[in-house]
């Protein structure tokens, strides 16, 4: 049984077709990552496999763990074990940063029929990621995202990954708008991860990312579905021409 | 019966008075060189507050919260008169409402000829949890004297579909999610005296 497998998917949005007849298929463990130019459905992809409702398919499948992924709920799915690191995270002001990971690590927890952490466990489980990811006490202090910098933004996303721990993480366009200590920082973050039983997809437009998270395999995405399939070394080819050859 | 709730005024000489407005007009008078601060939490009623900046130097802030509810018709209508030069004047509004609920929501700055160098702000804005609910909204200006600065704003609509996503790919369910960012939207207009009440509020409407 395929950890994730995506069939002949088509999805639209605002009577839009984007994503045209995608499939892919990634086993327990694996890496992939998918390069496109913008405008490719890169995010599209990304918000429907996490349950964005705005998206409308039209047709295919995804199943995650041999369920039926498309019959799920986004909340379903991230407590199923899906997450996403979005491309351009939400600013949640009033909302703090300890309240919004304590409502989403308990609401997980419920799902799975285990009871709330405690205020010690769960402060416990904060900080132990936190530091490895450069998350201050400061940081954590704030109303979600508010005031914080791009590169800031995307260290919150892997850190909630890390102290969500889920099975199957999408991280889309990590690496835009990080310098490259920052983007250490994160590849770092990402690659203590990297587990036999948790298996990624790399949403980037470049293949600087793929320095420092290597993948299994790359996948090149143009017009709403993959066009080349191939091992890390695809990027090269790709930094050398360019994705103009694909359209 | 009408009853406005929890209503908390924090007036200029610094006593926070709890108590309710009336159904006729409520007016605040702030004399020169004083502050007068308040937070109204408004649960059903109409109700008409204005506030006179009675003389040079006097500034007020006043944040409202309206909820409502089931099949309800309320109004508010708030009023500021800059009677005097360097006044300010802040209103921040921020309504819910669930079920087909209605609010008809009136707001006029008045600021005469001779004052100068005013300050006057009133924004609105509201979430409807329904399709069914409504809010007319008219905020005015009347404004004479030509140097001033002046906004007011109103904006209506359904809780953003993309913040609530993002709350529930964490795994959050819709209605906690929901619950969050009406918390969010209403934490710069929020008094602690509230908190328990709009919880209890939540858990019946949302
Ligand atoms: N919510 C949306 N509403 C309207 N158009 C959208 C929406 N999301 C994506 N699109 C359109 O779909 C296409 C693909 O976008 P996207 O998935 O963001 O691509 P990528 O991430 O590869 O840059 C673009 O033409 C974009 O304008
Ligand atoms: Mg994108």
């Amino acid at each position: 049984m395929a950890f994730l497998e995506i069939k002949n998917l088509c999805a639209r949005v605002e009577n839009k077709e984007i994503l045209k007849d995608f499939s892919l298929t990634i086993n327990e463990g694996e890496v992939h990552a998918i390069m496109g130019p913008n405008g490719s459905g890169k995010s599209t992809l990304s918000n429907v496999i996490a349950g964005h409702p705005a998206y409308e398919i039209t047709a295919g499948s995804i199943t995650f763990k041999g369920k039926d992924l498309l019959a799920m709920r986004a909340d379903e799915r991230a407590n199923s074990g899906v997450f996403l690191a979005f491309q351009y995270p939400t600013e949640l002001p009033g909302v703090g940063t300890a309240l919004f990971f304590k409502t989403a690590i308990n609401a997980k927890r419920k799902f799975l029929g285990l009871p709330d952490l405690d205020a010690v466990q769960f402060m416990k489980r904060l900080k132990m990621r936190a530091t490895a990811l450069g998350i201050t006490d400061e940081m954590l202090k704030r109303p979600v995202n508010v005031g914080f910098s791009g590169g800031e933004k995307k260290k919150m996303e892997t850190f909630q990954m890390a102290f969500l721990e889920p099975d199957f993480c999408i991280l889309d366009e990590m690496d835009s708008g990080l310098d490259i200590d920052a983007l250490k920082v994160v590849s770092n973050g990402v690659n203590i991860m990297r587990e036999p039983h948790r298996s990624f997809l790399l949403i980037t437009h470049y293949q600087r990312l793929l320095d420092y998270i290597v993948p299994d395999f790359i996948h090149i995405m143009v017009n709403g579905k993959i066009v080349e399939s191939g091992d890390k070394t695809l990027a090269l080819h790709l930094e050398e021409k360019g994705y103009e050859n694909y359209k | 019966m009408k009853i406005i709730n929890n209503i908390s005024l924090m007036g200029y000489d610094g006593v926070l008075t709890e108590g309710h407005l009336s159904d006729e007009m409520t007016q605040i008078v702030v004399p020169e060189n004083s502050s007068f601060s308040g937070n109204i939490l408004h649960v059903s009623g109409d109700i008409h507050l204005k506030v006179i900046l009675d003389g040079e130097n006097s500034n007020f802030d006043i944040r409202i919260i309206y909820l409502s509810n089931k099949n309800s018709k309320n109004s508010i209508k708030v009023e500021v008169l800059h009677k005097h030069k360097n006044t300010t004047s802040s209103y921040i509004i921020r309504g819910i409402l669930a079920d087909s609920s209605e609010m008809v929501l009136d707001g006029i700055i008045r600021i005469p000829k001779d004052s100068q160098k005013c300050d006057g702000y009133l924004n609105h804005r509201a979430v409807l949890l329904s399709d069914n609910a409504k809010v007319k909204a008219t905020p005015e200006l009347e404004i004479y004297a030509d140097d001033v600065k002046c906004s007011h704003g109103s904006a209506v609509g359904a809780l953003d579909e993309n913040l609530l996503f993002y709350l529930m790919s964490r795994g959050i369910d819709a209605e906690e999610g929901k619950r969050l960012l009406l918390k969010s939207f209403l934490s710069d207009s929020l008094a602690d005296s509230f908190e328990m009440y709009i919880d209890e509020w939540m858990d019946k409407n949302v």
